[in-house]
């Protein structure tokens, strides 16, 4: 019979591991879009973590900041500005067309 | 019948979450394109905002469930951010 | 506690784990689909069965235990409540955000749609322009 405390350690593992691969493919990724959208992983499974870490307060802070407000904060940034991180003067990426 | 039966039948349940939890992860993050990417994620977060009311109830702290609303809200505002960009790129902004 | 009220708690936990048991099952088999299938609009089907089946119904189940489960006192009603509002979040959000997804990765082919013998949507948005 697993306890609950053992699921509970496993569950922590498993979501720090998954927010460190999103974090090092958002630094290393040159598709600003697909890095937000790795950010929005990372931001998930630290959510996770603070909910396990018994800290809802913090939790129900940080969704709406780093869910919601930050991806829509850098999209209209680089709607704004290039896709493509990229040297100076490139025309905007192709995007799959 | 004793109630920490069906709590026992519930902690067999946990490990399938989590198994699930693992392979949207996995197509999170090799998507080959970008909606795959983000209907992964958005697929694991109400998942998991079901999982989250799961655990308050066995955790035995009820203060928890409220995680579960704010998350289901705001990853469905990332779906209509990336839906809009994407529609806007379309028109030639 | 006099019996029958003990009665009912039961019944509602039966139900409640019998519904996040199905939850369980529906969510593996939506990971393992949406790993598996070929291109985005064939991964849409995994998306709704994780949506409704993998989110909705263990949320009424967490709803029903809850209520069933005595050790949580009085504030059985709040988890019961709060798991009842999140479980008709979902059912409204998530097809809305599944479908602007679908639209918005259609008419800007960030995903090819494969498997397609007749694309009557592309004529329409044809016609539309051409008015």
């Amino acid at each position: 019979m697993i306890g609950l405390n053992t699921l509970t350690y496993l569950f922590m593992a498993l979501t720090s591991v998954i927010s460190l691969i999103a974090t090092y493919l958002a630094v290393l990724e040159k598709d600003l879009i697909r890095a937000v959208v790795y950010s929005a992983l990372q931001s998930t499974a630290y959510t996770i973590l603070f909910y396990l870490l018994m800290a809802p307060d913090i939790a129900l802070v940080y969704v709406p900041v780093a869910v919601g407000l930050y991806p829509a904060v850098i999209l209209f940034l680089v709607k704004k500005t290039e896709r493509i991180d990229g040297e100076l003067g490139s025309v905007e990426g192709d995007g799959g067309k | 019948m004793d109630p920490s039966l069906f709590v026992n039948v519930i902690l067999y349940a946990i490990p399938i979450y989590l198994t699930a939890f693992t392979l949207y992860a996995v197509r999170a993050v090799k998507g080959p394109t970008i909606p795959d990417s983000v209907l992964a994620i958005d697929s694991m977060s109400y998942d998991l905002a079901a999982f989250m009311a799961i655990l308050s109830i066995l955790f035995k702290s009820p203060i928890l469930i409220a995680v579960a609303i704010v998350l289901a809200l705001w990853i469905f505002a990332l779906d209509i951010y990336v839906a809009k960009y994407l529609e806007s790129r379309e028109m030639g902004e | 506690m006099n019996v029958s009220e003990e009665l009912v708690n039961q019944v509602l936990m039966i139900v409640g784990t019998g519904m996040i048991v199905v939850g369980a099952l529906a969510d593996l088999v939506a990971s393992i689909g949406m790993l598996r299938f070929p291109n985005f609009f064939v991964r849409l089907h995994a998306a709704t069965v994780g949506t409704i089946w993998g989110a909705f119904v263990p949320l009424l189940g967490a709803a029903f235990f809850a209520a069933g489960y005595s050790e949580l006192g009085p504030y059985r009603w709040f988890v019961a409540g709060g798991a009842v509002v999140t479980a008709f979040l979902i059912l409204l959000l998530g097809p809305v955000g599944s479908h602007a997804l679908a639209r918005a990765s259609y008419k800007s082919r960030a995903a090819v749609p494969k498997p397609l013998i007749y694309d009557a949507l592309s004529e329409k948005l044809k016609e539309g322009e051409e008015k």
